[in-house]
């Protein structure tokens, strides 16, 4: 009975991690959220992170930052962000902003630039620059 | 009945490693930087391969477990916590260079994606693994237990690297390791990127090797201390032991 306990315990202990992993997974591992599910969403105070590209030609300088759109395609969504952006922050790369949902504009205080999974040379006909 | 525990130093590989090392520096050196990050893309040269030799590391752990379990040989167990040992060191590497890379890129050493977390997860049960070996004096009770956790473990690796694909993560999602075939076009990365794997490779052997090298001077010191102690045949008389430690005669 006593080597059924030494198994058992561990043994169910990891089931209910396991399930606990499953169960939460779907909803936490999703870092931001798109424009599309942005425009679905109430205006509230929560602080969530909006995900998606930044559309060439609507950066512009504000006051306290920058206001921009992002998109993901499909739906687009102005965003006013407070702070400086980093430096690799440009027209069309994908950016993830934290802030909050006002219903028409997300106010956003922090910026992360998401790299995207290509690596390109500037002009890739010309490996050596300067040669 | 004691153990050989003469030392086989094998210096050859450790020749083979600097060279690879110092070919793959240069390359990631020479090779065009990124039209996005610049000359970041340097650290992705390093990052990445200390990633998948963290994958290959933990795959060869696998190895050494079943290999015990099956034929109870302490070779492969030996051969599971080394490359356990070895896996450990690449997965902070590949840890602390990412951290490098993200602070420059994303505005932020560390946040809790998806990638980001299970990676540190799969540190952290890496971690324990060792924990575990250490915590078990008995070699018999010790190498079937950590073989157990080395089998178990695996599920992880699958898990850690298609985290970017299965969820939507800030850790952008497998260059070449993926559906589509991979995204590095350009020659020079790519041979960067394999001269990286191949040193890494090379490095991993050496220190695997030295490793098992040294578990197996450690079982053979272990083995023999085991036959010191135990009483002489037919000893009727202790001798009175003066010495603070107990057995402390040698």
């Amino acid at each position: 009975m006593k080597r059924y306990w030494k198994f058992l315990v561990p043994a169910g202990l990891a089931v209910v991690a396991l399930g606990f992993l499953i169960a939460n997974l779907n909803s936490n591992l999703v870092y931001f959220n798109t424009p599309t599910e942005l425009m679905q969403r109430q205006a509230d105070d929560a602080r969530l992170r909006l995900g998606g590209q930044v559309v060439p030609g609507t950066v512009a300088e504000s006051a306290t930052g920058a206001v921009f759109e992002v998109t993901d395609g499909r739906e687009t969504v102005l965003v006013d962000h407070t702070g400086a952006p980093p430096d690799l922050f440009q027209e069309g790369i994908g950016v993830v902003v934290e802030g909050s949902w006002d219903g028409s504009e997300f106010h956003s205080d922090t910026m992360l630039v998401k790299h995207d999974e290509n690596y390109s040379p500037e002009n890739p006909d010309e490996p050596f620059p300067g040669s | 009945m004691t153990a050989q525990a003469e030392i086989r130093d094998r210096r050859w590989p450790w020749y083979v490693a600097v060279v690879a090392v110092a070919v793959a520096l240069s390359l990631s050196m020479i090779s065009p930087p990124d039209a996005v990050q610049g000359d970041l893309i340097r650290i992705m040269y390093i990052h990445v391969p200390a990633a998948w030799l963290a994958y290959l590391a933990f795959t060869v752990t696998l190895v050494g477990s079943i290999g015990y379990l099956a034929t109870k040989r302490m070779v492969f167990d030996r051969l599971a916590a080394s490359s356990a040992e070895v896996g450990v060191y690449f997965t902070g590497l590949a840890i602390l260079l990412g951290m490098i890379w993200g602070k420059p890129t994303w505005g932020v050493w560390w946040t809790w994606d998806a990638r980001l977390t299970l990676t540190a997860i799969m540190l952290f049960v890496y971690l324990g693994y060792l924990a575990l070996r250490r915590a078990t004096p008995d070699p018999d009770a010790r190498a079937k237990r950590s073989a157990i956790l080395g089998v178990l473990a695996i599920v992880q690796i699958p898990i850690v690297h298609f985290s970017v694909v299965w969820w939507r993560t800030l850790h952008q999602p497998p260059s070449i390791i993926r559906p589509d075939g991979p995204a590095i076009q350009d020659p020079l990365m790519v041979i960067a990127l394999i001269a990286g794997v191949v040193a890494f490779t090379v490095v991993y052997v050496a220190l695997v090797a030295k490793r098992m090298e040294l578990a197996r001077i450690e079982d053979a010191i272990v083995a023999r201390e085991a036959t010191f102690e135990r009483p002489v045949a037919g000893e009727a008389v202790v001798a009175p032991d003066l010495s603070p430690e107990p057995g402390g005669a040698r």
